[in-house]
């Protein structure tokens, strides 16, 4: 009877300390979830194709330099300052690898006629806000303004990719995608237990590659989307409006 | 009798378990505070190295705005004598952060100050340093609003664990190491950083 009290004490007074520790609730955030894609346009700015077209060279730009640039496009930011949505969005996506914080985003918003680069830690060095600037200003704007919105957009990216580059360690020149050795040994192996496998129990091995197979037809066109790696940014880059 | 003593035990126990708990929560927050503030404090710092640029810059445009030079110079010499004290003693000193508070804000007003007099120089905006200088003060504005903000944010969470019971009555047996951060207190005006109209 009396350790039954204790106990109901005991579970109220946790019960209170982790309501007092709950009570600091984050304040709700505008900002939608993480972009699956590398390119996402949500207000129809770009054309189809060249949104594709973008988002498949971004794809490949961070699989070849591990650099995640960004292109995102809405139509508001609801009444937000852009720097202040950017950073954000930035900070919630964790765009960029963690610890290196080498992500980019181009913001775009239509209907706000205002357009960002956020510019995270890592890159702060080869993107200076003044450089961000005058991608901004003097190719983006001038474009969108002559109407040809793709082309802005494109000529914004080309000049970010030049001004970043590859690491010392990638070939930019080669599109094939450097594999390590041990990588190759280990690939090696594995090819040969699967021969050895695939003689000893054919109808086995068939059904294994046919699984894998099916596996594989889910996962969606090449490239591979857009996953946050646990990067930040601190507010470095440069806004514009046309 | 047994009962009473085990049950004793286990409540030491527990207690032992969560104060030594919420110890270490204090440390690695009191950490991630002391860390925010140097960033708080590189940011302030790049605006006060672009201060001698962006005042040459100005001077060879506009010779006759003394005044304003002057008090540039001078609020630049005011925060640069503050960076001098060590980050510990300002994020546990309410009195400390609010001085550094005021040589920044000062700062902050004679810089927009000294870019409202270059409005009238049209030449001067034309030039591109002028331009790549503005670009430059204009991001690090946001970037010390930026990490202000992150600042307030981590002393804020800081200051909610340690006064959470029960960690307020362990954080109270250790003085001044569990002393509440000091944060950034918004003026009127201040809440959005001095956005510059170019």
């Amino acid at each position: 009877m009396r350790s039954a009290t204790r106990v109901r004490l005991l579970t109220a007074g946790f019960a209170l300390c982790t309501l007092v520790a709950g009570a600091t609730a984050q304040a709700a955030t505008a900002i939608p979830d993480a972009p699956a894609r590398w390119v996402t346009d949500h207000a129809g700015f770009l054309s189809p194709a060249a949104a594709s077209e973008l988002d498949g060279r971004l794809g490949t730009y961070a699989d070849r330099t591990g650099h995640q640039l960004l292109v995102y496009i809405d139509h508001t930011t609801g009444g937000d300052p852009i720097e202040d949505w950017g950073v954000r969005a930035f900070q919630h996506w964790k765009v960029g690898r963690k610890g290196i914080d080498d992500g980019l985003v181009l913001f775009i918003f239509s209907d706000d006629h205002r357009l960002r680069i956020e510019v995270g830690y890592g890159l702060e060095a080869s993107v200076p806000d003044a450089l961000a600037s005058r991608i901004i200003n003097e190719r983006m704007v001038p474009q969108i303004r002559a109407g040809d919105r793709d082309g802005a957009v494109r000529s914004g990216v080309d000049a970010l990719v030049a001004a970043i580059g590859a690491p010392p360690g990638a070939d930019a020149g080669s599109a094939a995608p450097h594999i390590p050795t041990w990588k190759l040994v280990m690939g090696a192996i594995l090819l040969l237990l699967l021969i050895g496998f695939a003689l000893t129990h054919p109808r086995l091995a068939w059904l294994m590659l046919m699984s894998i197979g099916s596996g594989r037809g889910g996962g969606g066109g090449g490239g591979g989307g857009f996953s946050g790696g646990g990067g930040s940014s601190g507010g470095g880059g440069a806004s514009g409006s046309w | 009798m047994g009962k009473v003593l085990i049950g004793l035990g286990v409540l030491v126990a527990i207690c032992g378990a969560s104060c030594v708990g919420s110890y270490n929560k204090l440390v690695r927050l009191s950490q991630a505070v002391d860390s925010q503030w140097s960033q708080v404090e590189n940011v302030y710092q790049r605006r006060a190295d672009l201060v001698p640029n962006l005042v040459e810059t100005v001077k060879g445009a506009a010779k006759f705005e003394r005044e304003t030079f002057t008090a540039v110079t001078e609020a630049r010499a005011r925060v640069g004598q503050l960076s001098a004290q060590a980050t510990q003693q300002i994020t546990n000193d309410p009195a400390a952060l609010q001085k550094f508070q005021q040589a920044q804000d000062g700062l902050s007003s004679a810089l927009s100050r000294l870019l409202v007099v270059s409005e009238k120089y049209p030449d001067l905006k034309a030039t591109a340093n002028f331009r790549d200088l503005q670009v430059q003060l204009e991001g690090t504005e946001n970037r010390i609003a930026v990490e202000r903000m992150r600042f307030t944010q981590a002393a804020q969470e800081f200051n909610t664990a340690r006064n959470s019971f029960p960690t307020v009555v362990m954080a109270g047996l250790f003085g001044k190491r569990f002393a509440e951060k000091a944060y950034f207190t918004a003026q009127a005006g201040a809440a959005t950083s001095p956005h510059v109209q170019f």
